[in-house]
C-alpha cells in the first residue's frame, strides 16, 4: 500500500516532499501562521479541520511545515526542529521571548536540551538581537536564537 | 481467501469478546443483528466481515498465522495485540516501517480528550467539538504532542445548503487526521477564538499501546459521517471502548452524540479522567486581562491599540508590561479578523514587543481565570412542565427538547449568549375546550448574543424555523403555520451581567389556512438579557410589519428562570401580543428538568 507520508513536524530528518505547502504571500515571519490550519476564509460548514491533502487510504501525520528555509541556511537536526517549531509558533514565541517566560520557551528548551530558565533569561535580554526588525522571518529568528544561546 | 486453510478451531466465545467486538467497531443494530460502523471494505478481511465478527476473527487469525501479506498485517497492530494476548496467534508481528515511524513521531505518553467550545460562526460547530490529543513524552511541553481529529471530508463542497443535507444524511465520508497540537491550538484558540478543555485520561501503558495501534487501524478507514449520530464525538467513544471495553461508552449514544454529552460520559466513568485543564481562547485571554486593568491602564491600552499612541504615559513598569502584552494579543486578533494588513500588523506587533522586552522581571496578571468546566453544566435534554393562562383560558403544557441550551437556562459551562434549541416540541391542554394540541414545534432556534465593544464588534443573530398553532381572526379558527425568521443585530453589555440588544429580522410564514396562504414581514426588536448566574431574565419588544394585516403585530415577551439544582429550574413566561383584531395575553409558570 502506497502512502504519502509527510514528514512529521518534529522528525529529525526533514523531508521537504514535493507536496509540502508552498510559502504563502505572508512569508515566514510574524503573521504567517494566521491562515494556516483552515482551508479558506469562509468557514466550511462541516469541515472540522478537514484537510484536502489526504486522499483515500492515506494516514499519517500532517505537518504544519511551510518550507521557509528554501536556501538551506538552517543545518543540523536540532536547528531544523527549532525552525519547524518557530515557523509554526512565531506569534506566541515572540510574545514569550519579550517577557521572558511562557510555554513556547519551555518547549524550545526541551528541543534544544538547555535549561529553561537560562533560555528564558537569554531570549528576553537579547530580544532585539533575535528580532532585529519587524519582518524578520523564522529562519533568521532560528539562527539568531542559536547565536544568542551559544554566545 | 485462504481462510479455510489456516483457520484453526477458534476458542468458543472469542468472537463475542467485548474487545474483539469493539476493535471491529461491531454495534448491535435495530433488529438485533450486528454490524460494524466502519464502512471501508479494506477494514475487513472476511467477505462478510462487516456483519460477521466470527468470520472476521477467523480471517484475521489466518492472516497473522500465514504471515505472508506484510502490507495487510501492518494495518492491524491492535487486532494482533488482542489475539496474541488471547493466545490465538503464535507468529511474531512483522517490522512495519510506516507504523513504527508513526509511533516514533508521536512519542506517545498518554491520551487526552479535548473539548472545544461552541463556535457560533459555523453551524457545524454550534455544539462544540471533541478531538483527541496523544500526549508526548518529548522533552518540553505538550505543544509537541499531536491532535487526532475525526471529521467529514468535505473538500470541494462549497455550497452551504448541500453541506447541511449531505452532512445529515451520511453523504460525506469521515476520516482521521493527525496534526501537531500547536496547530490545533492555533486553529481553535487563536483563529476561531474557542476555549479548549483538556481531559487527561488515566490509561495504563498497555492501554496506551493499544490506543495508538488501534488509531493506526482506523486511520486507514473511512466511515459515513452523520452529523448527529456517527460524528466526530461518537467515533472517539468507539475507539476508547476498543482500548478499555468495560467503559461501554458507545452504548450511551444510540441516537445522537452531542460533543458535550460524550465528555460527560467519559467524566462519569470511574477513574478514567485524571485531570482537567483549561486552555482559554485568545479572546477570552484578552478579555480577562482587560478586566484586571486599572483605569489608567485601560486608557493607555485604548490609546495604543485604537490611536496608535504607544507612550503609555504615567504607568509603572509592571502596569506597562501588562498593557503591552494585552495590546500585542489584541493586534494578533485584529490581524486574524482582517482589520489590519500584514505591514501594519507587523509594525504594531513589533512595537509592542520591543517595548515589552525592555521591562525586566515584573509581577503580572493572571493569564486566565479557572473557567467553568463544561462537564459541570446542565444536561442537554429538557422537559418542561407548565401551567398557565391564555386570554383567560387555563392550560397545562409539556415541552420536550432533545437539545441543547437556551438563554434562560443556566449558562454554567456553556457559551453565554449562545442559544440552540433543537426540535423543541410543545403540547398544550386547554381546560375549557378540553382539548390537547401541538402548540409549537421548534425545528431549530439559534440565537447568538455577543456583546460588541471598542475591541470586539461581533454581530448578534437569530435563525428560527418552527411550526406554530396560530389564530386566524377572519374565520376565528386555529391552524398551523410554518414560520421562518432570520435576523441580525448588535448586543451591548451594560455590565458583566446585563446586556441589551437590538435585532432586525425578516419573517416568512406559510400555512394553508392563512389569508393568501402566506405572508412576509420585517421585525424590529429590542431586548434586555440579564444573567446573574442562578437566575436569568430575557425580555423583548418587537414590532412586526407584514404583508398581511393578519400578521402585523406588536409583541412583548419576558422569560425568567431560577436554577434550583444543576438539572432543574423554575421558570416564568409572559407574553403580550397586540395583533390585528386579536390580542394574546399569556402567562405560564413552569418547572424545567434537564437529563
Amino acid at each position: 500500500m502506497k502512502k504519502l507520508y509527510l514528514a512529521s513536524a518534529l522528525a529529525v530528518v526533514m523531508a521537504f516532499s514535493s507536496n509540502a505547502m508552498a510559502v504563502d504571500s505572508t512569508g515566514c515571519g510574524l503573521g504567517s501562521m494566521a491562515w494556516r490550519g483552515q482551508s479558506g476564509v469562509v468557514p466550511q460548514i462541516l469541515a472540522v479541520t478537514t484537510n484536502g491533502t489526504f486522499g483515500n487510504q492515506t494516514f499519517g501525520i500532517s505537518s504544519g511545515t511551510s518550507g521557509c528555509d528554501q536556501n538551506g541556511r538552517v543545518t543540523g537536526g536540532t536547528q531544523r526542529m527549532v525552525l519547524n517549531f518557530l515557523e509554526n509558533n512565531m506569534e506566541q514565541y515572540a510574545l514569550d521571548a519579550s517577557r521572558g517566560e511562557g510555554e513556547t520557551l519551555d518547549t524550545l528548551a526541551g528541543i534544544m536540551e538547555v535549561d529553561k530558565n537560562e533560555l528564558a533569561t537569554k531570549v528576553h535580554d537579547n530580544f532585539a538581537l533575535i528580532f532585529p526588525h519587524d519582518d524578520v522571518d523564522a529562519v533568521e529568528v532560528t539562527l539568531n536564537l542559536f547565536k544568542v544561546m551559544n554566545a | 481467501m485462504l481462510v479455510g486453510l489456516w483457520s484453526m478451531p477458534v476458542e468458543a466465545g472469542v468472537e463475542d469478546n467485548p474487545q474483539w467486538l469493539a476493535l471491529g467497531h461491531y454495534r448491535p443494530q435495530l433488529f438485533g443483528q450486528i454490524e460494524s460502523t466502519i464502512d471501508t471494505p479494506n477494514f475487513f478481511l472476511a467477505e462478510d466481515g462487516k456483519v460477521n465478527p466470527k468470520s472476521e476473527l477467523e480471517a484475521t487469525i489466518a492472516l497473522f498465522e500465514e504471515n505472508k501479506d506484510t502490507d495487510k498485517i501492518c494495518i492491524f497492530p491492535a487486532r494482533y495485540k488482542f489475539l496474541k494476548a488471547q493466545g490465538l496467534v503464535a507468529q511474531d508481528f512483522p517490522k512495519c516501517e510506516e507504523f513504527e515511524e508513526f509511533k516514533k513521531d508521536l512519542h506517545p505518553a498518554g491520551v487526552t480528550l479535548l473539548f472545544t467550545d461552541a463556535y457560533m460562526n459555523n453551524p457545524s460547530s454550534l455544539f462544540g467539538h471533541t478531538l483527541i490529543r496523544i500526549d508526548t513524552s518529548r522533552k518540553g511541553t505538550q505543544l509537541l504532542a499531536h491532535g487526532v481529529n475525526y471529521g467529514a471530508f468535505t473538500a470541494g463542497q462549497e455550497n452551504a445548503a448541500l453541506f447541511a443535507i449531505l452532512g445529515l444524511t451520511g453523504g460525506f465520508y469521515g476520516g482521521f487526521t493527525v496534526k501537531p497540537y500547536y496547530d490545533i491550538i492555533n486553529t481553535y484558540n487563536n483563529i476561531e477564538n474557542r476555549d479548549i478543555w483538556e481531559y487527561s485520561l488515566d490509561l495504563s501503558p498497555e492501554e496506551l499501546d493499544m490506543f495508538v495501534a488501534h488509531l493506526w487501524e482506523v486511520g486507514q478507514t473511512q466511515t459515513r459521517y452523520f452529523f448527529f449520530t456517527e460524528n466526530c464525538s461518537y467515533m472517539l467513544m468507539e475507539i476508547l471502548d476498543a482500548v478499555r471495553p468495560s467503559l461501554k461508552l458507545a452504548d450511551d449514544f444510540p441516537v445522537q452524540a452531542i460533543p458535550l454529552d460524550t465528555i460527560k460520559a467519559v467524566k462519569s466513568r470511574k477513574g478514567l479522567v485524571k485531570s482537567v485543564n483549561y486552555r482559554p481562547s485568545r479572546q477570552s485571554k484578552i478579555r480577562y486581562r482587560f478586566k484586571q486593568m486599572n483605569d489608567k491602564q485601560k486608557d493607555a491600552f485604548y490609546a495604543a491599540v485604537l490611536e496608535q499612541n504607544w507612550a503609555l504615559e504615567g504607568l509603572e513598569d509592571d502596569e506597562k508590561a501588562d498593557v503591552l502584552e494585552t495590546a500585542y494579543q489584541y493586534v494578533q486578533y485584529q490581524y486574524i479578523a482582517k482589520d489590519l494588513d500584514l505591514k501594519e500588523y507587523r509594525k504594531r506587533s513589533f512595537k509592542s514587543l520591543k517595548a515589552r522586552s525592555k521591562i525586566d522581571d515584573v509581577p503580572h496578571f493572571a493569564e486566565h481565570d479557572e473557567g467553568k468546566p463544561p462537564h459541570e453544566g446542565h444536561d442537554s435534554m429538557r422537559m418542561v412542565f407548565g401551567v398557565g393562562n391564555r386570554n383567560g383560558e387555563a392550560f397545562q403544557e409539556i415541552q420536550y427538547r432533545p437539545a441543547y441550551h437556551s438563554l434562560t437556562d443556566d449558562n454554567f459551562g456553556f457559551l453565554r449568549g449562545a442559544e440552540i434549541n433543537f426540535l423543541n416540541t410543545t403540547l398544550r391542554h386547554y381546560d375549557n375546550r378540553n382539548k390537547t394540541v401541538l402548540q409549537k414545534l421548534d425545528l431549530v432556534g439559534i440565537k447568538s448574543l455577543s456583546p460588541a465593544d471598542l475591541m470586539f464588534m461581533p454581530t448578534s443573530y437569530t435563525i428560527m424555523a418552527d411550526i406554530e398553532r396560530v389564530y386566524n381572526p377572519e374565520n376565528e379558527k386555529e391552524g398551523y403555520a410554518f414560520n421562518l425568521k432570520v435576523g441580525g443585530g448588535y448586543t451591548y453589555a451594560l455590565s458583566d451581567n446585563v446586556w441589551i440588544y437590538s435585532m432586525n429580522s425578516l419573517y416568512a410564514s406559510y400555512g394553508g389556512f392563512l389569508p393568501h396562504n402566506q405572508w412576509g414581514g420585517i421585525g424590529i426588536a429590542g431586548g434586555i438579557y440579564a444573567d446573574f448566574g442562578k437566575w436569568r431574565l430575557l425580555a423583548e419588544a418587537e414590532k412586526v410589519f407584514a404583508t398581511s394585516h393578519f400578521a402585523e403585530s406588536m409583541k412583548y415577551s419576558a422569560e425568567a428562570a431560577l436554577t434550583l439544582t444543576k438539572n432543574s429550574a423554575l421558570a416564568l413566561n409572559y407574553k403580550y401580543q397586540v395583533n390585528y383584531g386579536h390580542n394574546i395575553d399569556e402567562f405560564m409558570t413552569s418547572l424545567r428538568f434537564y437529563f
